[in-house]
């Protein structure tokens, strides 16, 4: 589904993705670990078109990312995104955060959009907040909105940006549950996170990263109780107390 | 000394079209200038070189000449250009909405850059391209921030319409200006006009401070 060949990226002089290599299968969900600046989030921004990269390929679905003819656009809209500091429309109520897309995008009516809208909220578990403009609620029902917002393109596949990392710890819990749902559910996953409880759980696949290669990768059982790198034992230590 | 303040209610009507002149003036420049502005503001954000350097270049030389310079540049060069005389009025609105629409334009682009980068990849990545990005999510937002900047903008121009005078347009103060020469009562009537200017701007920028308070999103 996705395959990442040999990608390599700098900004400036600074080389951010050294020759990554990776596919990711239907139906399965990556994790990507590693130290900040390590080149995550590049990395997951480079499936998507949102960074351009200088050598190498990726390919979704079989098209290339560097075919001149590749429409980002069409591309993007197969592939739904979650931010860190999720990223909803301040301006709009949850319920236009959710349908505008579909309505503007995918030219479906808004009553179609705004039903299946209400779903997703449900399936979030806030369907009381669609009226609601983004700033009044806590920072784990945003994220939930923004799942929410990506799923209403019906996505083939999800990628998520530490999508934890901005909350407080008692808002954890909700959104992982959302995730950890959606990867039972089948949703093939790209996901950055220190969160090695979602890891353990769900992940088909682990790979941690350090100045931009891929270092180590493992399942999850190999991943923690062999790790063979210095840096990967000395990661997990950092990331585990 | 004393004061004939019937100079003013016996030339009421005449004034009060200068009035309207002003206000047609004031109007067509914010709402041509804004326009050109949002353009020559993305125009200056822009990542095509061919399109960063005349925004670019038009906002610098706009922003160092003085107004009552482009005024007169408009007035004296457009007819030779065209070949034929436009009205004071056509050139005063030209004149205007360019030199106005510099300075729109760097409130915008301060505006659209106010707005995170984050927003942009959110709509990029559900599928928007980037004229439906900053239509539905960027401008919206970046507008709300600049309100406060764009009436304070808004009423700057509104007073350098009366600059219009000098190539002869029968403006405000350009009407109070001619009844002033026939009946020879000047502190009342620069009083009047000041008074009139006073109540225009003051109270836009009442309503500039009233959506200062009311910026957060509801
Ligand atoms: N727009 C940019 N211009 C220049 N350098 C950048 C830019 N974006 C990221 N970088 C650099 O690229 C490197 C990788 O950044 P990236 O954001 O991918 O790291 P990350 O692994 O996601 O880190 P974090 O855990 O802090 O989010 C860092 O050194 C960062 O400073
Ligand atoms: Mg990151």
């Amino acid at each position: 589904m996705i395959e990442i060949i040999n990608v390599s990226k700098w900004f400036g002089e600074l080389k951010v993705l050294d020759n990554v290599k990776e596919t990711i299968n239907k139906g399965q969900v990556v994790v990507i670990c590693g130290p900040s600046g390590s080149g995550k989030s590049t990395l997951l921004k480079s499936l998507n078109g949102l960074e351009p990269f200088q050598e190498g390929d990726i390919r979704v679905d079989g098209i290339s990312l560097n075919d001149p003819k590749t429409n980002f656009i069409k591309l993007r809209q197969k592939m739904g995104m979650v931010f860190q500091r999720f990223e909803l429309y301040p301006h709009m109520k949850v319920i236009e955060n959710i349908t505008i897309a579909p309505t503007k995008v995918l030219n479906q009516s808004k009553s179609q959009a705004g039903k299946k809208a209400m779903e997703l909220l449900e399936r979030v578990g806030i369907p009381e907040q669609a009226d609601k403009y983004p700033g009044n609620l806590s920072g784990g029902q945003q994220q939930r909105v923004a799942i929410a917002r990506a799923l209403a393109m019906e996505p083939d596949i999800m990628l998520f940006d530490e999508p934890t990392s901005a909350l407080d710890p008692e808002m954890i819990k909700e959104v992982l549950d959302v995730m950890v749902d959606l990867a039972q559910s089948g949703m093939t996953m790209a996901v950055v996170t220190h969160e090695m409880g979602f890891a353990k759980e769900v992940a088909d696949e682990i790979i941690f990263m350090d100045e931009g290669r891929i270092i180590e990768r493992g399942t999850d059982k190999s991943f923690f109780e062999n790790p063979e790198s210095e840096r990967l034992k000395e990661f997990l230590r950092k990331i585990l107390i | 000394m004393n004061f004939e303040w019937q100079v003013i209610s016996n030339n009421f009507f005449f004034l009060m079209g200068g009035l309207v002149t002003t206000f047609e003036l004031a109007l067509i420049a914010i709402a041509g200038g804004l326009t050109l502005g949002i353009l020559v503001g993305m125009g200056r954000l822009s990542k095509f070189k061919f399109i960063y350097y005349p925004a670019t270049l038009f906002v610098n030389l706009m922003r160092t000449q003085p107004l009552i310079l482009v005024i007169f540049w408009f007035y004296f060069l457009v007819p030779l250009i065209i070949g034929r005389p436009i009205g004071g009025f056509t050139s005063a609105v030209i004149a205007f909405t360019i030199f106005e629409a510099s300075y729109f334009a760097e409130i915008i682009r301060a505006g659209i850059q106010s707005i995170s980068k984050g927003q942009m990849e959110a709509a990029y990545s559900s599928g928007f391209t980037y004229w439906q990005a900053m239509r539905y999510f960027i401008i919206p937002q970046a507008l709300k921030n600049m309100m406060p900047s764009l009436i304070t903008q808004a009423v700057v121009v509104f007073q350098d319409t009366s600059l219009a005078y000098v190539i002869g347009l029968r403006e405000f103060l350009r009407s109070a200006n001619i009844v002033d020469a026939r009946e020879m009562r000047s502190v009342e009537l620069y009083l009047f006009v000041g008074l009139v200017y006073f109540i225009v701007c003051f109270s836009m920028s009442r309503i500039c401070k009233k959506l200062e308070l009311k910026k957060g999103y509801a």
